[in-house]
């Protein structure tokens, strides 16, 4: 159970509307329009999001990892890329960013901060996840919106 | 809670609602394209977005709220037909109006509430009190908005989607 004082749970709230939700839209759009990834389908969304909503920070780094080294076919690729580029960031909010920048961290015990690193990570994570997601979902619709439009186009282009 | 709080928590309720005032016609005009794209079978997204800004702490969950009912509601994906160059949906014309990063938001109101109230941006609890009035300002507006969606849907004079039929 997590045993953070209001100071924190009020920081990591102030976090999120001004740092995380601005990284996790920036996050998921890169993927998608920099690097042409299509958005994460709806199977992984869900899994994602019940894994971040209802586990402690180390079962949900350890399900990311595990999907990040899963042998994707060729297909599916882009769920490959989603996660680790994930990683990548969780990682370096774990291990950086939680005690250099976010100054979330009060124990001074190696064992009880590695504690209460996990709890604040846990309830970051899940902030970061919830952006994430609901950003994915509008690009999703916007890249079935542009299929039907293609769609369209060709089945008009046949008639003629 | 002291007297100075007290007054100093008036003076906030005082400032946020004047400019829920001042943003009162664009609170409309996003209820009449409610109006037109939902029509009155959907009531209960309007009200879902109304519980979800009186009851969270976050502004960033009112938006995360509108984009996931922008991905799944085709409804919220539907441009005004009474503006008929912009060609934006429902659910990202309210969510930019909100967040008040654009111009054409809320942001200038926000810029005159945290100037009147000499609120800085530099410490955790300036930041903390602007999200605060940013999200006080948003259930507002959110609220004027829905008024004027059920004021369209309900009147059988007003409703966009009788109008339709009728032409």
């Amino acid at each position: 159970m997590s045993m953070l004082s209001t100071a924190q749970l009020q920081k990591i709230a102030l976090l999120s509307d001004t740092v995380l939700y601005n990284e996790a839209v920036a996050f998921i759009r890169k993927l998608v329009r920099e690097q042409d990834c299509a958005p994460l389908p709806n199977s992984q969304v869900n899994g994602l999001f019940s894994i971040a909503e209802s586990s402690s920070y180390d079962e949900l780094y350890r399900f990311v990892v595990h999907q990040r080294d899963r042998n994707w076919p060729p297909s599916k690729r882009d769920i490959k890329t989603f996660y680790t580029a994930l990683e990548q960031e969780l990682s370096l909010m774990y291990r950086k960013r939680l005690k250099d920048e976010f100054l979330l961290l009060t124990q001074q015990n190696a064992q009880e901060m590695r504690k209460e690193a996990n709890d604040v990570m846990a309830l970051l994570a899940r902030e970061y996840i919830q952006h994430l997601m609901a950003e994915n979902g509008v690009l999703q619709a916007e890249a079935e919106a542009d299929d039907k439009r293609k769609q369209n186009r060709y089945q008009k282009q046949g008639r003629r | 809670m002291s007297n100075t709080a007290q007054s100093n928590e008036m003076k906030v309720i005082r400032e946020v609602s004047i400019q829920a005032e001042n943003c009162y016609k664009a609170a409309t005009a996003l209820g009449d394209h409610a109006a037109h794209v939902l029509g009155n079978r959907h009531r209960a997204q309007m009200t879902g977005l109304e519980n979800v800004a009186d009851s969270t702490f976050k502004t960033s969950d009112v938006f995360d709220y509108i984009k996931r009912q922008t991905a799944r509601q085709p409804h919220w994906r539907q441009p005004s037909p009474e503006e008929k160059n912009s060609g934006i949906g429902f659910g990202e014309r309210l969510k930019n109006y909100l967040e008040g990063k654009l111009k054409e938001s809320l942001k200038e109101p926000l810029q005159i509430i945290y100037h009147h109230l000499n609120i800085g941006n530099n410490t955790d609890e300036d930041q903390q009190e602007r999200k605060r009035i940013h999200l006080l300002l948003i259930r507002q507006i959110i609220h004027h908005m829905v008024i004027q969606y059920e004021y369209r849907v309900s009147t059988p004079q007003n409703n966009p989607t009788n109008k339709k039929r009728e032409s």
